[in-house]
């Protein structure tokens, strides 16, 4: 089995994750719900997990740095918070339903779409420009495309909500551990991603990073382990979102993902995926009936999609998989984005690269694609 | 044996507290807030000796903690709130 589909979850993990839950399993219990040994080491274990996230993410402090069950919650939390019935709303070109859809749970919001030309991060610049010249109340931005692996300009685009007071929300998804992630710089108001991708944890981790100031809507309600006496839920985080028992195993295993990403660092992870990217938009682009649809390598990151013309995508993708390659195909919940490039109609098929991909599978993976096509 | 509780309100702005004390030199163990004085029911505290108040105080203040309520023990048991 040739793995390429770390967009979604990272399959292939350091060692180290899978010994750190098999540990907690054992030993640790439930952090601030006991003075005995086993819940005050599960105290300690979330909450190094946090000082290491805090750093790696730019959080004012630990306590900014809250645990959700995915990026899909820790947005929910974030959108809900921000965005009320009749509000405006400027997103990306580029958003995932864990966004869209949740804006459209909420009642007459006007979403604005912000997208210059396909890949071009001065044109989405300008259109985030243009739409925040009428009131607007909440920006929301991809870090990274979950499709095409394109890079926006979250950093430009922060500058432009912080000059006029308007709260961004960025979905770090596809950028956590691979990019710099810069909450605190860019003013964000909300920065959301999941464990289990690029920092290398298991599923049915995430984590939302809250700025400064910020009194987020408590979508789960319930025992913290504070402040027990009131039926309010408390106004400190992370307890104001931490409502029930923490996934102990999975902050536990996130933490020793986070450890690796620290260790081997993120511009390391960006070049080697980057350049495993390129080498595959290289070779896809040889073959006849292929069509890669990627940003430049200035741009992109370890994620590459292609269709082969006259064949549907999941088609292929199974006789792909039929050849021991783990890509997904489809519209990868991120319609917008489809429509951006303009592949909304056909989808396409995605690889997605981690640290543990090497040139020796792009290798193999081109010349399946090809043998795929030719039939 | 005489000593200080910080009462915090959180378990991870305790965890932040004790490890901004550790840093400067000073011992802190974190502990549940005895219900006696834990008004809004269930909060962690951080237990530090009656020598280090000062110090715990400063250091604390340097890191832009705020150290919230502060009871001392008294030797029946009791606590009793230290005004700062």
């Amino acid at each position: 089995m040739i793995y390429l589909d770390s967009a979604a979850t990272t399959l292939q993990k350091p060692p180290a994750v899978a010994r750190a839950m098999a540990k907690a399993v054992c030993q640790l219990a439930s952090p601030g719900r006991g003075g005995y040994p086993a819940s005050m080491q599960a105290a300690e274990v979330a909450f190094r997990c946090r000082e290491k996230l805090a750093e790696l993410l730019d959080a004012e402090g630990p306590e900014q740095v809250v645990f959700t069950s995915s990026a899909t919650h820790g947005l929910n939390i974030a959108i809900r918070s921000l965005v009320k019935p009749g509000a405006r709303v400027v997103v990306s070109g580029y958003e995932h339903n864990a966004v869209t859809r949740t804006l459209a749970d909420i009642p007459d919001v006007q979403v604005v779409r912000a997208a210059g030309e396909l890949f071009d991060p001065e044109g989405d610049l300008a259109a985030f420009a243009s739409a925040l010249e009428q009131p607007v109340d909440a920006v929301i931005c991809n870090h990274v495309s979950n499709v095409f692996g394109y890079v926006l300009p979250v950093e430009k685009i922060a500058a432009l909500c912080r000059d006029r007071g308007v709260p961004l929300i960025v979905d770090a998804s596809q950028s956590a551990g691979i990019l710099d992630v810069k909450a605190g710089q860019w003013g964000a108001a909300y920065v959301a991603m999941p464990g289990h991708k690029g920092l290398y944890g298991p599923q049915g981790t995430g984590v939302l990073v809250c700025g400064a100031n910020q009194m987020p809507v408590a979508l789960l309600t319930g025992g913290t382990g504070s402040a027990s006496r009131e039926q309010n839920m408390p106004e400190e985080l992370p307890d104001r979102l931490e409502a029930g028992t923490h996934n102990m195993p999975g902050i536990a295993g996130l933490s020793a993902g986070v450890s690796f990403v620290r260790s081997v660092k993120t511009n390391r992870i960006l070049q080697h995926e980057r350049s495993l990217a390129e080498m595959l938009k290289l070779g896809l682009s040889r073959l006849d009936r292929v069509e890669v649809i990627a940003p430049p390598a200035s741009c992109g990151t370890g994620v590459i999609s292609f269709r082969i013309r006259g064949m549907d995508c999941e088609t292929a993708s199974e006789g792909l998989a039929r050849c021991g390659f783990c890509l997904r195909a489809g519209l990868h919940c991120a319609p917008f984005a489809h429509e951006t490039a303009g592949t909304l109609d056909t989808g396409t098929i995605r690889a997605s690269f981690s640290v543990f991909n090497t040139q020796r599978e792009v290798e193999q993976l081109v010349y399946a694609v090809r043998s795929v096509a030719e039939k | 044996m005489t000593y200080y509780l910080i009462v915090c309100r959180s378990l991870t702005f305790a965890q932040r507290t004790a490890a901004a004390l550790e840093r400067q030199g000073i011992p802190a163990h974190i502990l549940r807030t005895p219900a006696v004085i834990s008004k809004r029911g269930c909060s962690h505290s951080v237990k530090i000796s009656q020598r280090h108040l000062t110090g715990a105080l400063v250091a604390l203040n340097r890191a832009g903690l705020s150290a919230g309520q502060v009871f001392l023990t008294e030797g029946d048991g009791s606590y009793r709130e230290v005004s700062l």
